[in-house]
């Protein structure tokens, strides 16, 4: 691992102590943090604590005991967690694969250019497969939602189309236990009835009928995948649920 | 019998657990094909082998973790009673959706059966579930039924005997048993169902977070709560989607196993008319059509069948009646204008019982295809302008068929504010079953036009009512509209017209007698004067603000006790003359909105309490009376009496 790369994951590192002291979930590249930690304390990486401070991502209070990220460090930072986050996205909604292997890699190549690419292929999601947010990116903003995104949104989704439903950005942990009480979770297949006046979905045999701020949330393949509904019955993907159960140490 | 065994029938909201507890049981309690009917819980016995059975039927519910009350209902209920077994019902129609619910109920390790309702639906639809497979997979008895033809009955009675500890269970990885485990440990002793309990608060369950703080000593609950922190800190993100995607992929495998399927898409009338009822284009006309209909068969067909019992039964039998009795005041008491007879009797069995047949009949029919259910999503953008977002849809559309059990049923709202505007609006201008039925029976007399001035203002006023709530109230939590829609099905002639009887039984159970009373109260004010002066005082009221005769002083005194009575008396007054068009729209808009029922204002004190519920049958009230004035200036305006 080359100093950059090194650098780029104290930053992502101090991003998650961040994100946890504001009553986050968790952190999810802990070796970075347990690093860190262990690093700061023995005083092995001066030269790269140097390297940020001199470029100006960190400063450090006298006492040499907190360090705090500068807004552009913040921003950078911001960046790699995006990055992560997507990756883990693609990773694991388009190829089902285990997705911390590849992520921490991803994120430290890809330029800003592909990462908007790649969340706009995913329907700018919201949350990364362990549910933490994905910070928002120009693309998001704008918001070109369906031109190029494999995954788009039940709201899109034509009336009388089977999708597969991708993900849910899921707005609140209540709403988890009802949308999995109803069977409308990632992997199944679901027809849009109709869109107005209110949603109404076809779900494991069950008619629901949701508003348009959930049918915005709930992403789906674009239709490439099944041509029509009689193909369905073909099996959904079996899905593997690798980061279950991860460890901190 | 020495012991009772304790059963609790649990499933999905609709999945025939009622049908089952009445096929088992023999009693009758109101099945509905929609969600929520069963808001209360119902009990009854039944024997078998020389036990007796306690049958405990509880609404539905998707899981054991609580969104709002009603289901809070629910999980208190197996926590507290610990019943002997569980009789899950198991909608085949919606098999996933049930295993995902049925999972947690075996994580209880309560005994359990299972009975597979609604066969002969999914054989239809060309789907075959194993049900050997899935017994042994479980290791608990399961039993094929198809509920509302009472098939499966006998077999489920000996199945509940030999009810067992489901085998299956899920193992959530070692962060989530770990924690689990060591959760468990710090429970009070005296907890129920502890596993369960640790798994509920892991995923962060607040009534469940209330309960504790009630039952623990302030150290056992911090050290409770510092574990959970421990354990989701543990966690790479959030450990309910995880605990949820090992559910899913139990459920999908299960299922699998299970299910064999010979798919064709079937198109079937049922299913294209639940298409058509819910698009605007189609939706709105249909829902005009049902009205219409509606209002053609109370009006004219029952207007027939009172007409046949009055020249058939009941004037021969007055007649007879009317000969024997000699002292004026006895005649008077029994078949005066306020006698227990001719008013009480007269006005429950032969001017509302007609309309409340016809009436319930139609209603029941809607009710058993699974049509109201459907009207939410043609009006749930309707109802968001008066701030109704979401849970409280439902619970209006069935204030349609009775506000009582409707004001419930607002418990599956978990914002205070949308609670208070559903309860309100139900109070207020919402015509019940009864009434609708009794208010097109009374329009009906003065015509159709008139029936739809009534409507447009009740609507108004209740639109209004909703706006200025709606801006009133301060914004609490924002509620997501999620409904599941039960599949429309072709109406069960036998379910309808017994569900037709025991409506009307209970009508007359529960009504007659008050009817018989409020004759009698009335006969009293009279004789005694009381009456008259009443009328005086409210003078001024009634005749110039209302324009309404002294005649309806009585009505709106029958109001008070029921408001069956008072519209049979209204019918009586338009049959005599003694309410034109516009007096006649004036009063049946006056009364439906008037003063909410007994057992109305019963339920809306029991959710948001007595001081609450006495401030809205206030204003409930005395807007009453102003609208009902207003409308008179207004028809007054336009027709010149
Ligand atoms: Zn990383
Ligand atoms: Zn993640
Ligand atoms: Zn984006």
């Amino acid at each position: 691992m080359n100093n950059c790369t090194e650098a780029d994951e104290y930053l992502e590192s101090l991003w998650y102590i961040n994100e946890k002291s504001q009553g986050a979930v968790s952190d999810i590249c802990e070796h970075n943090v347990s690093r860190l930690s262990e690093d700061t304390r023995g005083g092995l990486s001066d030269e790269i604590i140097e390297k940020l401070v001199s470029e100006n991502f960190i400063e450090i209070d006298e006492a040499g005991k907190s360090i705090k990220l500068t807004p552009k460090g913040l921003e950078r930072a911001r960046h790699i967690v995006r990055a992560h986050r997507l990756a883990e996205r693609l990773l694991y909604d388009v190829m089902g694969k285990n997705i911390e292997d590849g992520a921490c890699e991803f994120e430290h190549i890809v330029t800003m250019e592909l990462v908007d690419s790649i969340c706009t292929l995913l329907g700018h999601p919201k949350e990364c497969p362990h549910g933490l947010p994905i910070p928002q990116g120009k693309c998001c903003e704008l918001s070109a939602k369906s031109v190029n995104s494999s995954v788009i949104h039940l709201d899109e989704l034509d009336i009388g189309k089977y999708a597969r439903i991708a993900y849910v950005n899921c707005p609140n942990d209540q709403l988890i236990h009802r949308l999995n009480g109803l069977s409308i979770r990632p992997g199944v297949t679901v027809k849009l009835h109709q869109s107005y006046p209110t949603f109404v979905i076809e779900c494991e045999g069950m008619h629901i009928a949701l508003d348009n701020e959930l049918a915005e949330n709930i992403c789906v393949w674009r239709e490439s995948e099944f041509i029509d509904g009689s193909k369905l019955v073909a099996k959904t993907k079996k899905r593997k649920f690798p980061f279950l159960g991860r460890l901190k140490k | 019998m020495d012991k009772v065994r304790k059963v609790l029938i649990l499933g999905l909201p609709n999945s025939g657990k009622t049908q089952i507890c009445n096929n088992l049981t023999g009693t009758y309690n109101l099945v509905a094909n929609y969600h929520h009917t069963t808001i209360d819980v119902n009990r009854a016995y039944y024997e078998h082998g020389g036990v007796l059975f306690e049958l405990y039927d509880v609404p539905g519910l998707y899981c054991l973790y609580a969104n709002s009350e009603e289901e809070l209902l629910v999980r208190n209920l197996i926590f507290s009673e610990e019943p002997d077994v569980l009789l899950f019902c198991l909608d085949a129609n919606l098999l996933k959706q049930s295993l995902m619910l049925g999972i947690e109920l075996m994580e209880l390790g309560i005994p359990i059966v299972i009975a597979l309702n609604a066969i002969d639906e999914t054989s239809k639809k060309g789907i075959w579930i194993d049900t050997a497979v899935l017994s042994s997979t479980l290791g608990v008895p399961v039993v094929e039924s198809i509920a509302i033809r009472g098939i499966g009955t006998r077999k489920l009675k000996n199945a509940i005997e030999k009810a067992r500890v489901p085998k299956a269970s899920i193992y959530y990885g070692d962060i989530v048993e770990a924690g689990v485990a060591k959760v468990v440990q710090e429970l009070p002793e005296d907890f129920p169902f502890k596993r369960k309990t640790a798994m509920l608060l892991l995923l962060n369950d607040r009534f469940l977070e209330k309960d504790l703080i009630s039952t623990c000593t302030t150290d056992q609950y911090s050290d409770i709560q510092k574990s959970i922190t421990a354990i989701t800190s543990q966690f790479v993100g959030s450990i309910g989607k995880a605990i949820y995607y090992k559910r899913s992929e139990w459920v999908d495998q299960l299922s699998e196993k299970i299910v064999k399927t010979q798919q064709f898409d079937q198109r079937s009338m049922a299913k294209t008319f639940a298409k058509m009822s819910r698009n605007i284009v189609t939706g709105i006309p249909i829902l005009g059509m049902i009205i219409l209909i509606t209002y053609f068969l109370v009006v004219k067909v029952a207007e027939k069948i009172t007409f046949i019992m009055e020249s058939y039964l009941w004037k021969p039998v007055i007649d007879k009646i009317s000969g024997f009795v000699t002292s004026p005041f006895w005649w008077d008491f029994l078949l005066g204008s306020h006698g227990v007879l001719s008013l009480g009797l007269g006005g429950a069995v032969l001017t509302v019982l007609p309309i409340l047949s016809v009436f319930f009949i139609v209603f029941n029919v809607l009710e058993d295809i699974g049509y109201v259910p459907n009207l939410t999503v043609l009006t749930r953008r309707f109802f968001s302008k008066v701030g109704l977002s979401g849970y409280s849809i439902m619970p209006i559309v069935l204030g349609f068929g009775c506000k009582t059990m409707a004001t419930f049923t607002t418990r599956t709202i978990s914002s205070d504010k949308e609670k208070y505007i559903a309860i309100f609006l139900i109070a207020f201008a919402l015509p019940c079953a009864p009434q609708i039925g009794l208010t097109m029976g009374m329009m009906g007399k003065v015509g159709f036009k008139a029936f739809m001035i009534v409507l447009a203002v009740l609507l108004f006023t209740e639109l209004t009512a909703g706006v200025l709530l709606n801006l009133i109230m301060k914004d609490d939590t924002k509620n997501t509209y999620l409904q599941a829609l039960p599949a429309i099905r072709i109406p069960n002639v036998f379910a309808v017209l017994k569900k037709t009887y025991y409506r009307l039984y209970m009508f007359l159970k529960e009504a007659l007698p008050i009817f018989l009373f409020s004759a009698v109260v009335l006969f009293t004010l009279e004789r005694t004067g009381l009456l008259e002066l009443t009328k005086r005082l409210l003078a001024p009221v009634i005749n110039n603000f209302l324009g309404l005769p002294n005649d309806m002083v009585d009505v709106l005194l029958l109001v008070l006790a029921r408001r069956e009575a008072a519209a049979a008396v209204i019918m009586d007054l338009i049959d005599k003359g003694r309410l034109n068009f516009n007096q006649a729209i004036v009063s049946v808009t006056l009364t439906t909105m008037f003063v909410p029922c007994f057992a109305n204002l019963g339920a809306i004190i029991k959710e948001i309490g007595f001081r609450r519920a006495m401030i809205a049958a206030f204003f409930i009230t005395t807007s009453s009376i102003l609208i009902a004035g207003a409308l008179n200036k207004i028809l007054l305006f336009f027709n010149h009496g």
